[in-house]
């Protein structure tokens, strides 16, 4: 398809719609402003406004050409039109190359430098409309060029290469990663052992290390289905969904609200949210519909699944300060960036909000597709609601009446009287109240209008008005606008559906990056041109693929991840290999990995013996004193708010002002002392050593069980050597907390191997 | 993907995958030694860079000599009256009560009063005679080290907006704050310090966090907050102290750990996330006695004490003075009294109230801080900002307030590369526009950074598809302002 006609067709339209009539009498004619906007701009946006626009980086010897003024203006060589002497206009000598040659990266036709000498012989007409700069209507981001970048593409059904007969056997993801190897001259490194394996298999999956006695019986047992049948407990564990669904969260922003001075809104229901991604990995509820509902979920169906759009309410949601009107409008405008963005860079790996203020620099984005997007959150309103479906909300109605009946009767009894009644009537108060449906914070439709292209970015300078579809580089020739309401529940049918290529890709990567620690496409967040090209292309589709043939599950795609050898490689260091792939790019090795805050954190609480394993709730205000595992703490979109803020932020839990794809990995003196000094390590270090104490006799004995409980091995004699040194060095009671504590801080437990 | 130089860098040092790949091209067996030794040694890095490298706050070259090495900004949130402190306007008694269609232009609160001539007495001062009010009458006596801005401008009549784009460079918190900005370009010349700090006395400036936040650069970048109030060195930074052990128990305890990661280093493998974390441990166990060390005052002269004088802002002064003579990069002193977040905001009702309050609570201070670094020779290495978000106009609010004003305000730059004693750009005759010369803020920020070395152009971010800078899209450096 000529896409690059097409989208001349379909924003020539949208131009045409937006043309107002001329405001002044001698304004450009009809036939002028259609010659104008055929030939002339075009031309000019084609070959001349990479270096003299608004939009370009430095106008070159100060000219712009995307408006008439700027025209007769000119730059440092003078006017670049003459309207007394069109012909001897310098813009007319420049385009032939006399005295001036421009452009400079080839002359024009001698087809344009007649549009160019007829134009400059009219006047240089230039129609009055909305959209006087026309960034954002370029039809020059989506060339053929940027079209043709691999994100883009359809999946291809490549079959997995066999390369020997007994390839036949073998899992495809090992088939394409072997045959990656042997390209590159590498050989892929022995299986791991079993401690390795079940203590990587448990951090991956459920974020909590196995337990001695578990170590021991997988180690112990030999059988053919040993490790299958971990996975799938693993997988059948609740603690699953708690592992996952914070992966989830980082790309939701999740927080607890409480952002700066101009978001500062605490979300107290928030959590509701995320215990509905913990239960919604957990039932394994298909990847296309997990998506639909939070984006939508007040829209489909009865609307029970309400509480997923969650995942826009708790976004931020700037306001002014003293209602100023143009910063209102600022603020607003800044909002809706934070939906287009966590929508478009965390589902689709793609940073549609570079083309807020001007076409995309280097992806296929004309400015008009983030308008088509904001335009779907500018009818969407937040608001904090009852998670009741309507039909419940009747029902809600009539449980309101009975409660009010009942608080007055309670009222109205005298206070001695009548204790039996009263108790009654307390009672079913309390039932009444306990059975009232939950509030959430969700988004409902607010509205169904298209929504003007800022120019420049500039809220208070809107352009033409652009119709609300999908992204033109994804939708196909025709995309049909979305007029059904906000249009959200079109936004996420064209986002979840089984034909649009990204969706899966971005989240078969996403997946990939957790069980390994580096994802196939090393920029999970920038599919885009700017993005890193993926390391396997042809794996990646044929998971994407199969993901989508698997119903979209997110545990099937686990499984078969993690029954492939390639996942269950040791982590052991070799150095030829590493000669020709130090980054183990092509995976002939597992890449040891640091874990998480939470994991670790949770690590050290199951080892210490204190974890607190509920499930759910309303978030922790201040976990370092509590049990609960870190997914529960309250965290603030600020980061400066709350009580755990400081704690996680250190150990790089990063900032939920926007979706996250990668979390960064720092060594900070910092960190060391928190591991030396804060009260929660020494606590640890008690706690860890009553365990000790409890569980075994001698010293020796704790020495091993310590290990055992850290690490799932036993001391090395290195390892003894040093304990019972550091330990002899004083009193029992005193030296073995420190001991503890050491341990509970030592590199070795941060990591998955 | 392609950076420029400089984020190369930084994320090298951060990513610990590339630089393993660079340990392990050397081979096996380096063991306890250190991992920074190993590279010297290998010719992969000079002497001089090796100490350092590993640390996100490594010291870093700039993009061309630097006149200023340091920044102290005196923030002065809330909105300082121009017309009331430093930009003299003598006509405005000659034109007292009268509406000018000059002044004729909408403020956040519609006001309509006329022109309120300044309550304060002014008064020339200095070898340059310039024109100071009487409620700066110690900051006066500096000014032939100062060079006046008072053309500002900037986008919103708002606090909160406002705020942020003096200290941010963008109306939302939504970007890196210009210390941490300086920090990722310069590195800090003092590693068991924060390479930038943040004060103020009770209460934060508006806008909190932000104002001193990293938020997309790495974290190790973001600025360390004090409360000048609390002056607990552990409050500074956070678990400083170890309450249960004595240092012996404790260094034998971080020797501890220390040999367990080691066996764990060697078991394994060449790790340098690893072997930094040793080193960071080492580091941390300094930082102990290096940080309260800074706050410890008692050991400067009766002199010196006596020159800042009373008061919680003195001495967040004094600590300024101290932070960047131990090489901390950047200090952010914001000023505030009774515990208001926007504590120059006290204009609306009575300008002469609240700003001489103000002035007194700050003036001594800052002069003796001025003072204090040219007598030390740390003037010429230090630049020294002070200004708030935007300024008051010169018509009246109610009877003897003024309003905001985002039109016109200055601010005022002392040091570090800076024409002493002397004025840039100016407002209107009546001082609520600037007219000449204009500067937004972020030509300003453009030209702290040219100050500290650094074009404001290259020093880029790649985050989320594009190349974030401090001044976005625009400014240019202030040459006027210039040495």
């Amino acid at each position: 398809m000529d896409w690059v006609l097409f989208m001349r067709i379909a924003l020539a339209a949208v131009l045409v719609i937006g043309i107002a009539t001329p405001s002044h009498a001698d304004g450009p004619t009809a036939e002028q402003s259609a010659f104008f906007e055929t030939k002339v701009r075009p031309l000019l946006s084609k070959r001349c406004y990479s270096c003299h626009s608004t939009s370009a980086k430095k106008s070159k010897g100060g000219l712009k050409l995307d408006s008439r003024e700027s025209i007769l203006k000119g730059g440092d060589s003078g006017p670049a039109v003459d309207l007394g002497k069109p012909a001897r206009s310098l813009l007319l000598k420049a385009v032939k190359y006399d005295g001036l040659e421009m452009p400079p990266t080839g002359k024009l036709s001698v087809d344009e430098i007649e549009v160019l000498s007829k134009w400059v012989e009219m006047g240089v007409p230039w129609p009055e409309t909305a959209v006087k700069p026309v960034v954002g209507l370029e039809v020059g981001v989506l060339t053929p060029e940027r079209l043709k970048h691999w994100a883009f593409q359809p999946l291809q059904g490549t079959d997995p290469p066999i390369r020997t007969e007994a390839d036949r056997k073998r899992q495809p993801i090992d088939r394409f990663i072997d045959s990656g190897l042997a390209v590159k001259g590498l050989k892929p490194g022995p299986a791991a052992d079993r401690r390795t394996l079940i203590r990587r298999a448990n951090l991956d999956l459920i974020g909590l290390p196995p337990n001695p006695e578990e170590v021991e019986a997988f180690v112990l047992d030999d059988s053919a289905d040993a490790y299958p049948k971990l996975i799938e407990k693993l997988l059948a564990s609740l603690h699953y969904g708690e592992r996952w669904g914070r992966h989830w969260l980082d790309v939701a922003r999740f927080s607890d609200g409480h952002g700066s001075f101009l978001d500062p809104a605490p979300l107290p229901e928030a959590w509701r949210y995320r215990d509905w991604v913990v239960k919604a990995l957990n039932d394994d509820l298909p990847y296309d519909q997990f998506l639909k509902s939070q984006i939508a979920g007040d829209l489909i169906g009865d609307g029970k699944e309400v509480v997923a759009t969650g995942f826009l309410a708790v976004g931020p949601t700037y306001q002014s300060d003293g209602g100023d009107p143009e910063s209102v409008a600022k603020s607003k405008a800044e909002t809706l960036d934070d939906r287009v963005d966590t929508v478009t860079r965390g589902l689709l790996a793609l940073t549609v909000s570079c083309a807020r203020c001007h076409d995309h620099k280097f992806d296929p984005i004309p400015q008009a597709d983030y308008y088509s997007f904001a335009a779907v959150f500018n009818n969407t309103k937040t608001v904090d609601r009852s998670s009741a479906t309507s039909e419940e909300l009747k029902l809600v109605v009539e449980h309101k009446k009975s409660l009010d009946a009942v608080t007055a009767k309670l009222k109205n009894l005298s206070k001695d009287t009548e204790p039996e009644r009263r108790k009654e009537l307390e009672s079913e108060v309390a039932k009444l109240k306990a059975s009232a449906p939950p509030r959430v914070h969700a988004v409902e439709d607010a509205g169904s209008a298209d929504m003007p292209l800022a120019l420049r970015g500039d809220p208070l300078k809107p352009g033409v008005i652009i119709p609300r579809r999908f992204l033109a580089a994804l939708a196909g020739p025709k995309p049909p606008t979305w007029t059904k309401g906000s249009g959200r529940l079109q936004l996420a049918d064209a986002i979840a559906s089984p034909t649009n290529s990204l969706t899966p890709r971005v989240m078969v990567n996403r997946v990939w990056q957790h069980h390994f620690g580096r994802p196939l496409v090393a920029t999970p967040g920038n599919f885009g041109l700017l993005g890193e090209k993926p390391s396997h292309p042809q794996l990646l589709d044929w998971l994407s693929a199969k993901f989508v043939a698997d119903g979209w599950s997110l545990k099937k795609l686990h499984r078969l991840i993690m029954l492939s050898d390639t996942y269950q490689r040791s982590s052991q260091f070799d150095a030829a290999s590493f000669r020709i792939d130090g980054d183990n790019r092509y995976l002939w090795r597992m890449a040891p990995q640091r874990l998480e805050v939470e994991a670790w954190r949770d690590t050290i609480l199951a080892v210490t013996g204190e974890l607190d394993r509920t499930f759910g709730g309303a978030s922790v205000h201040d976990i370092l004193t509590s049990p609960r595992r870190t997914l529960y703490a309250a965290v603030s979109r600020n980061g400066d708010k709350l009580p755990a803020d400081e704690f996680l932020r250190l150990f790089d839990f990063p900032s939920m002002r926007a979706t996250v794809s990668e979390r960064t990995s720092s060594t900070v003196p910092q960190q060391s002392l928190f591991l030396m000094n804060s009260p929660f390590m020494a606590a640890r270090g008690k706690a860890f050593t009553a365990r000790l104490l409890r569980e075994a006799k001698t010293s020796d004995a704790r020495i091993d069980r310590a290990y055992a409980l850290l690490y799932g091995r036993t001391a090395t004699a290195d390892e003894r050597e040093t304990a019972t040194a550091f330990l002899s060095a004083g009193k029992e009671a005193e030296m073995w907390p420190r001991y503890a504590q050491a341990l509970l801080g030592s590199y070795e437990l941060m990591q998955s191997r | 993907m392609k950076f420029p130089a400089h984020e190369s860098a930084v994320r090298a040092a951060l990513a610990a995958p590339s630089r393993r790949q660079l340990l392990r091209h050397l081979g096996a067996g380096f063991g306890t030694l250190g991992l920074t030794a190993v590279l010297a040694d290998a010719g992969l890095l000079s002497a001089a860079e090796a100490p350092a490298s590993l640390s996100p706050l490594a010291p870093k070259a700039p993009h061309f000599a630097p006149k200023a090495k340091r920044i102290i900004q005196l923030f002065m949130p809330g909105g300082p009256s121009q017309v009331d402190t430093f930009d003299y306007k003598p006509a405005l008694a000659k034109n007292s009560g009268q509406r000018p269609s000059l002044v004729d232009r909408k403020s956040l609160r519609n006001t309509k009063g006329g022109l309120m001539p300044s309550p304060f007495g002014f008064k020339q001062y200095g070898k340059c005679g310039k024109w100071v009010s009487e409620i700066f009458p110690h900051v006066a006596g500096c000014v032939d080290d100062i060079c006046f801005v008072h053309s500002m401008h900037t986008d919103t009549p708002e606090h909160a907006s406002a705020i942020l784009m003096m200290n941010l460079g963008h109306l939302q918190p939504t970007r890196p704050s210009m210390g941490s900005w300086l920090v990722y370009g310069l590195g800090s010349e003092n590693r068991n310090l924060p390479g930038f700090v943040a004060m103020s006395p009770r209460a934060q400036p508006r806008g909190t966090l932000s104002n001193w936040g990293s938020s997309f650069l790495p974290g190790a970048y973001a600025g360390t907050y004090v409360n000048i109030s609390q002056m607990k060195p552990d409050a500074v930074v956070a678990h400083l102290k170890n309450t249960g052990l004595k240092p012996d128990a404790q260094r034998q305890q971080v020797d501890l750990l220390a040999k367990l990661n080691r066996l764990h280093l060697e078991r394994s493998e060449k790790d340098a996330q690893l072997e930094a974390s040793i080193e960071s441990m080492e580091l941390a166990f300094r930082m102990q006695t290096a940080v309260p060390e800074v706050f410890d005052t008692s050991g400067e002269t009766k002199n010196t004490l006596e020159l800042y004088g009373p008061g919680e802002f003195a001495k967040g002064c004094l600590l300024a003075r101290r932070m960047v003579e131990q090489g901390v990069r950047v200090v952010q002193l914001s000023h505030s009294i009774d515990g208001y977040d926007i504590a120059w905001d006290t204009g609306h009702d009575d300008i002469i109230k609240g700003h001489a309050l103000l002035a007194k609570a700050c003036d001594q201070g800052i002069a003796a801080l001025l003072t204090d670094l040219k007598q030390r020779g740390l003037l010429d290495e230090t630049l020294v900002l002070w200004g708030g978000e935007f300024g008051r106009a010169p018509t009246s609010e109610g009877a003897k307030g003024r309003d905001h004003d985002h039109y016109g305000f200055t601010v005022w730059m002392a040091g570090g590369g800076v024409k002493p004693g002397t004025n840039y750009g100016a407002t209107d005759e009546f001082g609520l526009s600037a007219t000449e010369n204009r500067v937004h803020v972020r030509d300003l920020h453009a030209t702290i950074l040219h100050l500290m070395g650094l074009d404001h152009e290259k020093l880029t971010y790649r985050y989320s598809g594009r190349d974030y800078r401090l001044t976005d899209v625009a400014g240019s450096v202030v040459k006027g302002v210039l040495k």
